[in-house]
């Protein structure tokens, strides 16, 4: 085709905006007449409010109008089930809805002419508020005797318990000849997208409350804001702007119900901008999980039995918990075939802020245990750890700890070879420099689904257009998909380029807005590039077909439907619960000080199946991207509380990686084993190079210094008390 | 300092090449004067506190962090934000890179790097990698890894020179 598209690194058509300083993101758009708005946050992680005493704020310069708990129609929400208030207070008909479970509890917003008025008026809210036992620990929480911080959903504060159960545990461990134990843990993680959460509202030219801020699903921000409201979803119109990072953090309502409250009440404009501070406390965050584990293995290297224990703080509300603790779940055997497997998932209310969605979704925390028991297995039995996992590596055919086969191909084994040929593995030296730096290399690989499933109906719209006469003059393709930063608008032409055989910079693209377009489902799980992939295939396909009917225009909607999944059986987790997976080893070399306790690491290889690059230079930038994020989790970010307070809630406090802090290089190896459902054969991978980077970089200091550190991050002082150097 | 009846400062300014002659508040920071009264939303605040570089302006050709600035520290002085560079018909040669060596991914970071690496180069045209890295190290990239951009820097630089 003289228009080949796929498989070519295109320049980002958006990048011109980003260039120039012409993109708008959420916090960049006005209106004529726009009002400003702040929120008052509740100062403190669990209490009952009694009383909200609004009437200085009222009265205080600029102010238009102060809203409560009482005015939200129908006050809850939440992406997977309305735990959360809208605005926590009394007054709303939802029972304990003045209830106040964490810092990232709104209790009231003010609306004012300019922002420093509203900022003051804030301020001059009285809210009496009356304490509530703090519970920050899940293990503390999930006891029977604990306080019941959502007493209308149960007795317990145990809110997701999935249990995986296949084969005979003790048979099982009566054939290991070696067993490893350990317990693990891994840390909070804040997104710290580079642009706070901003958004506008406004009605539209028909009337419609419409809000532009930026998410990661138009439908489901759609449907949550127009739940808390009352009304009918198509009273509520959501567009995205440009969206500054994701990963996420964005799944979940932060500004968009109060602002489409203001709105409604005020009929006017209305804007807010949140601070770096508000961000980081009021959006949720990655999962920290405790993990047991025991795991055994014959002499000559193969896994007999596995069993596991995950509990996960999912924090003061749902959010997305069940899900990502159901990935935690199929992840906790790393990608190895395991006979005889049990694993027993907890997700537990605590006064925290809620766990959400990010990047890797319970898979970092789950394959941290798994690819450490691995190395630690390896190890015991003197085994070259890459080549114990390729002895256990899932294959076509064999049964995942779900009692099915992993929909094929699977290709794990390919991407060990591909990270330790590059690695060169087997030629490793050490090289010894100082006397005080010590390098070492370890070795992990990981899997990932593609796609929300678990017996949901995966599904994505998408419309396509062709205009002209004779000759084609305009391509549009119209997809909500959310284009966060990872390039799916670049994708999302070149895959209607190549159906149509037409230049890719030329296509139109008419982007995330919920009245014109059709459900996309999420910009997550790794899902975009196949899911927008296959719906923008098939209508261009279809408009192409119509074109060639002589239709004019040609105009073609399209549905994908992925294959069927269904959900976790309840006893066993027997299930098929993904149509695709995508699978990833990484080599690393770290250096590490024992005087300072400083890791350094040297180098990443990262070989990801991701089934077709459909834009190779998009593909290697996401790697990169996501291990720089991955190393800012295992090494550099250390998020701290106190009794349910965050106290590192500034960008000054809470230190992501600069290029200062990063590996010193990055090599990745483009696997493609093609996926017979993706569009030309791609898989996920936005998620994929996160996976296995925290526990290689734990197997190198092993390496290096001889002492396996079980928890992340691995700061100085966590290394330098591994090494007996302090206390 | 002028100061008016409230309180206002008569700011004198340039910005992007155009005078602007405008009555604000000695409270008002740079990047929200650019941003709200101006209107050039392409400066980013990230962080409000100068960590993440994305607010990053050129005041008289220097990088500055305009969150950390009063707009009256401006008075007289020439400004110039990532939209004075040059525009979508005719990009700076940077600009132009990072378009072309996908040296950004949402872009939030992009408009302080441009106005960070604008200087550098004019000061040191022939950068090494590690100066590149070094040049680069106050702006803050969640979504890049950096390796792109370091990349696309090398290519302006490649470029500017021939
Ligand atoms: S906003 Fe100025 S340095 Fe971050
Ligand atoms: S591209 Fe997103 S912060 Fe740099």
């Amino acid at each position: 085709m003289s228009n080949s598209s796929v498989g070519q690194s295109l320049p980002r058509p958006d990048a011109l905006g980003k260039v120039t300083g012409q993109t708008r993101f959420s916090g960049d758009l006005s209106r004529p007449g726009m009002l400003h708005m702040k929120i008052l946050f509740a100062d403190r992680p669990h209490a009952r409010v009694k009383h909200v005493e609004t009437g200085n704020a009222q009265a205080a310069p600029g102010v238009m109008a102060v809203f409560t708990a009482r005015d939200v129609p129908v006050n809850e929400y939440g992406l997977q089930i309305p735990d959360q208030p809208v605005l926590c207070g009394p007054g709303s008909d939802k029972p304990n809805t003045d209830i106040v479970r964490c810092m990232a509890d709104q209790i009231a917003v003010v609306v004012a002419r300019t922002e420093s008025e509203a900022e003051h008026a804030v301020k001059m809210i009285e809210v009496d508020y009356e304490d509530l036992p703090v519970l920050t620990d899940p293990l503390q929480a999930m006891k029977t005797d604990a306080p019941i911080l959502h007493p209308d959903r149960g007795d317990s504060n145990i809110c997701v318990h999935y249990k995986i159960h296949k084969g005979d545990m003790d048979a099982g461990f009566k054939s290991a000849d070696v067993i490893v134990e350990g317990e693990y843990h891994t840390p909070v993680q804040e997104h710290a997208y580079l642009q706070p959460e901003a958004g506008l509202a406004y009605l539209d030219e028909e009337g419609r409350i419409t809000v532009e801020a930026g998410g990661q699903w138009t439908n489901a921000d759609q449907s949550g804001i127009s739940h808390a409201l009352g009304m009918p979803d198509d009273r509520v119109r959501v567009i995205y702007p440009a969206i500054g990072g994701a990963f996420g953090g964005r799944e979940d309502l932060s500004v968009q119900i109060v602002l489409a409250l203001a709105v409604w009440k005020l009929q006017q404009p209305v804007k807010i901008i949140w601070s770096r501070r508000e961000s980081i406390v009021g959006h949720g965050k990655r999962h920290p999980i405790t993990i047991r584990a025991k795991w055994g293995a014959t002499r000559d290297g193969r896994l007999v039995a596995a069993e596991n224990e995950l509990i996960g703080d999912a924090g003061a509300y749902m959010y997305t918990s069940n899900k990502v603790l159901g990935n935690a779940a199929i992840t906790s055997s790393g990608p190895y075939f395991i006979p005889n497997f049990k694993t027993d998932v907890y997700g537990v209310y605590t006064n925290q802020l809620p766990s959400a969605a990010f990047r890797g979704f319970g898979a970092p925390q789950a394959l941290f245990m798994a690819e450490l028991q691995m190395n630690k297995l390896a190890e015991k039995l003197g085994m070259d750890p890459a080549e114990f996992r390729l002895n256990n590596a899932l294959q076509d055919g064999l049964t995942m700890n779900v009692g099915t086969p992993a929909p094929g191909p699977v290709s794990i084994i390919q991407c060990i070879h591909a990270a330790r040929e590059r690695f060169q593995w087997n030629k490793y030296r050490r090289r010894r420099t100082k006397p005080h730096i010590r390098r070492g290399r370890g070795f992990a690989a990981g899997f990932k689904n593609v796609g929300f499933s678990f017996g949901y109906q995966e599904n994505c719209w998408a419309k396509v257009e062709i205009h002209g006469d004779g000759d084609i003059e305009r391509v549009i393709v119209h997809h909500a998909g959310a284009e966060v930063g990872q390039g799916t608008h670049t994708v999302m032409r070149q895959v209607a380029a190549q159906v149509i055989d037409y230049p890719a910079e030329k296509i139109q693209l008419h982007t995330s807005d919920s009245a014109t377009q059709g459900n996309p489902g999420s910009a997550s799980a790794s899902r975009m590039t196949f899911m927008a992939g296959n719906a923008i295939k098939g209508a261009a396909e279809a408009a192409l077909a119509k074109w060639k009917t002589e239709e004019r225009p040609a105009i073609a909607e399209y549905k994908y439907l992925a294959p069927r999944t269904t959900p976790f059986d309840k006893e066993t987790g027997h299930s098929t619960p993904n149509f695709s997976y995508a699978y990833v080893a990484q080599a690393v070399e770290v250096e590490v000080d024992i005087e300072t306790g400083q890791v350094r690491v040297l180098r990443v290889v990262s070989a990801d199946d991701v089934g077709k690059a459909i834009n190779p230079d998009l593909v290697v930038a996401q790697i990169e991207g996501a291990i720089v994020q991955a190393h800012g989790y295992a090494v550099v970010e250390d998020y701290r509380t106190e009794n349910g307070r965050v106290l590192t809630d500034q960008l000054s406090t809470y230190l992501i990686p600069t290029i200062r802090d990063i590996p010193e290089k990055v090599d990745s190896v483009l696997v493609e084993v093609p996926d017979p459902n993706g569009p030309w054969g791609a898989r996920g991978l936005g998620e994929l190079p996160f996976l296995p980077l925290a526990p290689a970089i734990a197997a190198a200091i092993h390496d290096a210094t001889g002492v396996w550190i079980d928890e992340i991050p691995f700061t100085p002082e966590r290394v330098l008390r591994a090494l007996g150097r302090i206390r | 300092m002028k100061t008016t009846a409230q309180n206002l400062f008569d700011l004198s300014v340039t910005v992007n090449g155009t005078r602007y002659e405008q009555a604000v508040e000695p409270r008002t920071l740079l990047s929200d004067f650019l941003r709200h009264e101006l209107g050039l939303t392409g400066t980013h605040v990230g962080c409000e506190h100068g960590v993440c570089g994305a607010c990053t302006v050129l005041l008289n050709g220097e990088s500055v962090r305009s969150c950390l600035m009063f707009a009256v520290q401006a008075h007289g002085r020439e400004i110039t934000t990532v939209e004075g560079l040059g525009t979508i018909e005719k990009l700076h040669p940077i600009q132009e890179a990072f378009h072309e060596a996908h040296g950004l991914q949402c872009g939030f970071c992009t408009p302080g790097i441009l106005t960070t690496v604008v200087p550098f180069l004019e000061q040191n045209p022939h950068p090494s990698e590690e100066e590149i890295r070094e040049a680069i190290s106050g702006n803050v990239c969640r979504c890049t890894g950096y390796q792109h951009i370091v990349d696309a820097i090398k290519l302006a630089s490649d470029r500017m020179n021939k």
